[in-house]
């Protein structure tokens, strides 16, 4: 069995819009890898194209150059979109029916015997929380609900690939955690899963390895380990000064006042060890000291900030 | 198999669920019952009104259903985004436009069914039958319709709503007056004639499903007499089915092309 589950190859996608058929480069390059049983984010800032691309991944838009292969077959493959599983972006569904009824729909689109339909819905009503909502048309959901309902619908033909697009947006932190649980609960069932974002801490806490699109070109993809650098960028101090005040800050060190006292955020060259002694020594009260290296944010803003600076 | 059932299911519930149709429903009811009111206008044709009316009623509404619903059925799942859900799931496009069409057919058999049975209670109440000829007539009219949805649904696979009802109500008239202008290409010089002719023979022939009233040979047809004949239903069916599914097939290999953004 093939440790890559989903391989995208040089993919771009050019539309051609309106009455003078206006070039447009939705993604420009992207390729990389899913492996088997990992959970790997897709990151972007809004309109970088990581929807165009699942889009092409799911047979939803055909590429302009480039190939896909999912679950070893090219893309699109009735063969492969029975073990794969998919929630498109703000997912709408027949809001005339009731969650029961769309899995069963679903199903049966797998192939699934009625019997066993039922059955599967009704575990996968159960496990994203709608048991008391099973006989209510889908059109009375909230948005939340709505994204529980397209888990399920995901899960309905027992996928190996679960592919999510934006499944966070428009999420409270409530239904944003239950959402990374169910992720993390799917990749101890053995599934692999796929999904873009651009909720960073999200990533942070889920991901085994991201990739990075910005404005139709991957930048980034990896373990996040590598991809984040170890260096540090500066040390943060918090502290209440003593009756002798505070001694002379470092070259580049900033002041801040904050509730509980002041908080100094040191360079990275900055000697922390003779700042320590020095504001002991002024009989200040240090709460805390803080290494700040590099995290997600700071590579997807850097990221972005250096494609936006290319671009002009 | 169980894939295609699954989408005409869906397809048919949806319309059972949508008010508008029985508003439509409610009005062809509406118009076959104005029959009775309208026979007392006359001296003793009572019966010939109830049956021209009502079968008026039939393909009129019929028709509006087949083309409002049919011009929606691809382009609400688009516009609504429920095909994102849908085409990626193991189905094949052509499996969705097949149970999409299946599932309208589904919707009119049923809507023309009622309006039929409605027809035949009014008719029985005036003490007549709902007989072989009228039979025929609907069954004529159900073909007519199957035609008029696969043209809507084959428009809807690559434009908005508003032009393929157009294109669609469009086909419909003139394939309706194909002999009209056939009489009106004999009349003219040989270029006109022949654009004309080339053009009826392109368009669907949808007299041949309302022939009441039309002089085959010598005779006249009519559903107040013998109406039409087994090979007359057979052939024409034939030519509806065959002129359907050739409309589909160019309606499902354009969605099998197409980019869902």
């Amino acid at each position: 069995m093939s440790d890559v589950v989903l391989r995208a190859d040089d993919l771009a996608k050019t539309f051609r819009l309106g009455f003078l058929r206006k070039r447009i480069e939705a993604v420009k390059q992207a390729s990389f890898e899913v492996r088997r049983g990992e959970i790997f984010g897709y990151l972007g800032p809004n309109g970088s194209g990581k929807t165009t691309t699942l889009k092409m991944l799911m047979g939803l838009v055909f590429p302009s150059r480039g190939r896909a292969e999912v679950l070893g077959r090219p893309v699109p493959d009735r063969q492969a979109k029975r073990r794969l599983g998919y929630l498109p972006e703000s997912p709408y569904f027949y809001d005339y029916l009731t969650p029961e009824e769309f899995l069963d729909l679903v199903g049966a689109l797998f192939d699934v015997k009625r019997a066993d339909r039922r059955a599967r819905a009704d575990r996968l009503i159960e496990r994203v929380g709608l048991s008391s909502a099973r006989g209510r048309p889908l059109r009375k959901f909230s948005k939340g609900m709505l994204q529980r309902i397209g888990i399920a619908q995901a899960l309905m033909g027992e996928p190996e690939l679960v592919v999510l697009d934006e499944p966070m947006t428009g999420l409270d932190p409530i239904g944003r955690k239950e959402i990374r649980d169910l992720m993390l609960d799917l990749k101890r069932e053995g599934r692999t899963v796929l999904y873009s974002t651009h909720i960073l801490p999200d990533v942070e806490m889920t991901c085994d390895r991201v990739a990075m699109i910005f404005a139709g070109r991957i930048r980034n993809v990896g373990p996040l380990s590598e991809l984040l650098t170890a260096r540090l960028l500066s040390t943060e101090v918090c502290l209440r000064p003593g009756a002798a005040g505070l001694p002379d800050l470092p070259q580049g060190a900033r002041k801040i006042e904050s509730p509980d006292g002041l908080v100094i955020d040191l360079p990275a060259d900055a000697d922390v060890d003779a700042f320590l002694r020095a504001v002991l020594a002024a009989g200040a009260r240090v709460h805390s000291l803080t290494p700040r290296r590099e995290s997600l944010e700071d590579l997807f803003v850097r990221e972005a900030t250096s494609q936006r600076q290319g671009a002009t | 198999m169980r894939r295609i059932q699954a989408i005409a299911w869906n397809t048919f519930r949806e319309a059972v669920r949508n008010k508008i149709l029985y508003s439509l429903l409610f009005f062809a009811v509406l118009i076959i019952l104005s029959a009775l009111a309208m026979g007392n206008l006359t001296l003793h044709e009572e019966i010939r009104m109830t049956r021209d009316i009502g079968l008026f009623g039939i393909d009129a509404f019929g028709v509006i259903i087949a083309i409002f619903v049919g011009v929606n059925l691809l382009y609400k799942e688009l516009d609504l985004k429920t095909v994102y859900t849908i085409l990626p799931k193991p189905l094949h496009r052509w499996e969705f436009v097949l149970g999409k069409w299946l599932g309208m057919l589904l919707t009119l058999a049923v809507q023309m069914g009622v309006m039929g049975l409605v027809l035949g209670l009014t008719l029985w109440w005036q003490g007549a039958q709902f007989d072989t000829p009228m039979v025929k007539a609907v069954w004529l009219l159900f073909v007519n319709v199957m035609l008029v949805t696969s043209i809507a649904v084959f428009f809807s696979a690559f434009s908005s709503p508003f032009l393929s009802g157009f294109f669609a109500l469009g086909c419909f008239l003139v394939g309706r007056s194909v002999p009209d202008i056939r009489a009106l290409a004999a009349k003219l010089g040989p270029l006109a004639k022949t654009v004309l002719e080339t053009g009826c023979s392109l368009m669907p022939n949808m007299h041949l499903f309302y022939p009441s009233g039309a002089i085959v040979g010598a005779e006249e047809l009519s559903v107040h007499r013998d109406f039409v004949g087994a090979s007359y239903l057979l052939t024409s069916t034939a030519y509806g089915m065959a002129y359907s599914l050739i409309v589909l097939i160019l309606a499902m290999l354009i969605f099998r092309k197409r980019d869902f953004v």
